[in-house]
């Protein structure tokens, strides 16, 4: 399988006043494609850092990163910003829906921006079969407000996906969510996974939630102390030589 | 999209997005209104002055063309000279004086005969001619705005005068009274403020002008027909302070109020704004985001000034009759390009501030 997600001597420094925290301590990490991994950690493990590195949300103090083939450490804000609008969707714990939109303006959104300003017509019935799956075609003219926190997540998750993105990256999906919803979430997330083949990662500190996915990435005081990878690699890691240490 | 996002963002802040579309309206109304009052005046006062329908105004050396700021005046016997230029048809001296008792009213004193001769003579509403010295003639709007009819008692410059006729407004001033008596009350017997000149031919101005300058050296020659527009050009440098500071301080007032709505805009909205950086909305798209959202508010809050200033200026004649209030087209776009511009200037450094957000540190936002 393709390698689609790959860090190595991943760091991560976060500068508070005169007080310097290094929240990730070189992660070295392969992801292939279509898998569906838990990164699992206690809080303040760096597991989140992590998800914004991988997210292209923030760049790493020092090491690479390899998205879909694209090494973007060293990207400016505008390339970081075109890999997240063409390559990443993201889910929070705490659903981050646009709250004076529909829920199918929230969707409407992520599909302009992702057609660059233009309204797309395209992925239609990729997004009714994602809306079907989720069970909430019924409840796009609602507001965010007007819907459950577990339906508020499905938005959340049609709203990441609807842009077919390579890598899904969910922080703490269910950490808002009661167990019957968090099971209704994690179930979509699996079917999402084994249907379209979408490459999922989960941060999460909940270990219920690691009994979802097929592999499980351990993390501790900001580098990766355990990963349940039973596939072996059939392709040599991109990203072989070692990374400049900070 | 955008436009669905901006309504949205607009409808779930009613209070904001009503204060801010007042501010700009406030803006909007305070140029057209403050304008419109000075350039409706100026512009009444002189197509006023050109109804009296005479060819040239001839005024003393250094006279305003605010006939309510001279005070020159120049001897009536220079009339004789005058006939013997080839083309007058009518020469009549007035007297100007200004009533400041209640507002400013130019009145003038006339000789009525030679006044009807330049003029054709007044449309008569009721009651006839002054016949003694504290008699006055008032126009029609004059009278309504004053509630005045013929037999009332005015009061004028510190004189009581009697109403004893009221005609049709537009020829020239308000309030006519006898020259003799105008002259008396200035202590400028004999003398007069300016000559209403009538000409056999009106296609001549231009040369009969040539020909009193000439004879008159230094005197204030214009023709008629271009008073009002005079009124209003360079000729009033200080109207023209006046007018720029009131735009100068609209514009302050409407950049100021979008520049904290968008500020508090965007602090509120820190949040959308990282869920939108998230999605890999570009910085780009956020700034025009921001320019557009503070451009539907200042549109709108336009379209609300103009109908508001047109509102307000019929409520202001309809209260004080005597006031215009001239709104122009040309104001009405000038108003419209202030009021964005005040949108794009106040939104500048909120919209930027925006796209300059981490989008970590924005979702981490409460």
């Amino acid at each position: 399988m393709k390698t689609l997600l790959e860090t190595a001597g991943l760091r991560k420094v976060y500068t508070a006043g005169k007080i310097q925290i290094e929240a990730l301590r070189g992660v070295d990490l392969r992801i292939r494609e279509g898998e569906l991994v838990a990164i699992m950690g206690p809080s303040g493990c760096g597991k989140s850092t992590l998800m914004h590195v991988l997210g292209a949300m923030t760049k790493p103090t020092a090491g690479k990163v390899v998205i879909d083939g694209q090494e973007i450490s060293g990207m400016g804000d505008n390339e970081l910003t075109r890999i997240r609008r063409d390559k990443i969707g993201f889910v929070f714990q705490k659903f981050n829906l646009l709250p004076t939109l529909t829920a199918r303006a929230n969707i409407d959104i992520a599909r302009y921006i992702h057609g660059n300003g233009v309204r797309s017509n395209g992925h239609d019935q990729h997004l009714r079969e994602i809306l079907q799956l989720l069970m909430i075609e019924n409840k796009m003219g609602r507001k965010p407000s007007e819907l459950s926190g577990g339906e508020q997540q499905r938005f959340a998750i049609a709203r990441a996906v609807a842009n077919q993105p390579a890598i899904l990256l969910a922080d703490e999906p269910t950490g808002s969510l009661d167990s019957k919803n968090s099971e209704v979430v994690l179930n979509m997330f699996r079917e999402l996974n084994r249907k379209f083949r979408q490459t999922v990662i989960l941060v999460t500190h909940n270990p219920e939630l690691a009994a979802f996915t097929d592999r499980l990435i351990e993390m501790r005081d900001g580098v990766i102390v355990g990963d349940n990878d039973s596939v072996s690699w059939d392709t040599e890691s991109e990203l072989a030589q070692p990374a400049p240490s900070v | 999209m955008n436009k669905q996002m901006i309504i949205a963002g607009l409808k779930a802040r009613p209070v904001r997005t009503t204060v801010s579309l007042l501010a700009v309206a406030l803006e909007v109304v305070l140029i057209l209104v403050v304008v419109g009052l000075t350039s409706g005046i100026s512009d009444e006062t002189g197509r006023r002055t050109e109804g009296v329908g005479a060819d040239i105004l001839l005024q003393p050396p250094n006279s305003s063309l605010f006939l309510a700021l001279s005070n020159t005046t120049m001897p009536i016997v220079l009339r004789e000279r005058l006939r013997e230029l080839p083309g007058i048809k009518a020469i009549t001296p007035v007297q100007t004086l200004v009533n400041s008792s209640a507002g400013l009213e130019i009145i003038y004193g006339i000789e009525p005969d030679t006044f009807d001769a330049v003029s054709n003579g007044f449309i008569w509403h009721k009651g006839r001619l002054f016949n003694a010295p504290d008699e006055v003639v008032v126009d029609d709007i004059y009278a309504k705005a004053k509630g005045v009819t013929v037999g009332d008692t005015v009061e004028l410059v510190n004189h009581k005068f009697k109403v004893c006729g009221i005609v049709e407004h537009g020829k020239g001033a308000r309030l006519f009274i006898s020259l003799k008596m105008a002259q008396e009350m200035t202590g400028q017997t004999g003398k007069a403020s300016l000559f209403f000149i009538k000409l056999t031919d009106p296609d001549r101005v231009e040369t009969a002008i040539a020909e009193i300058k000439r004879l008159l050296e230094g005197y204030g020659v214009i023709p008629l027909r271009e008073y009002a527009r005079l009124m209003m050009s360079n000729s009033m440098p200080a109207l023209d302070a006046f007018i720029s500071s009131v735009v100068f301080i609209a514009l302050c007032i409407g950049v100021l109020v979008i520049f904290l709505s968008m500020y508090t805009t965007i602090t509120e909205r820190t949040r959308e704004i990282g869920i939108l950086r998230s999605l890999g909305a570009s910085k780009t798209f956020i700034v025009t985001l921001i320019f557009e959202e503070s451009a539907a508010v200042c549109l709108a809050g336009a379209l609300i000034g103009i109908g508001s200033s047109f509102l307000i200026a019929r409520i202001i004649m309809a209260v004080f009759p005597t006031l215009t209030i001239l709104i122009t087209p040309d104001w009405i776009t000038r108003a419209v390009i202030f009021a964005v511009l005040s949108g794009i200037i106040g939104s500048l450094y909120p919209s930027l501030k925006a796209a300059q957000q981490d989008p970590v540190e924005a979702l981490a936002y409460e």
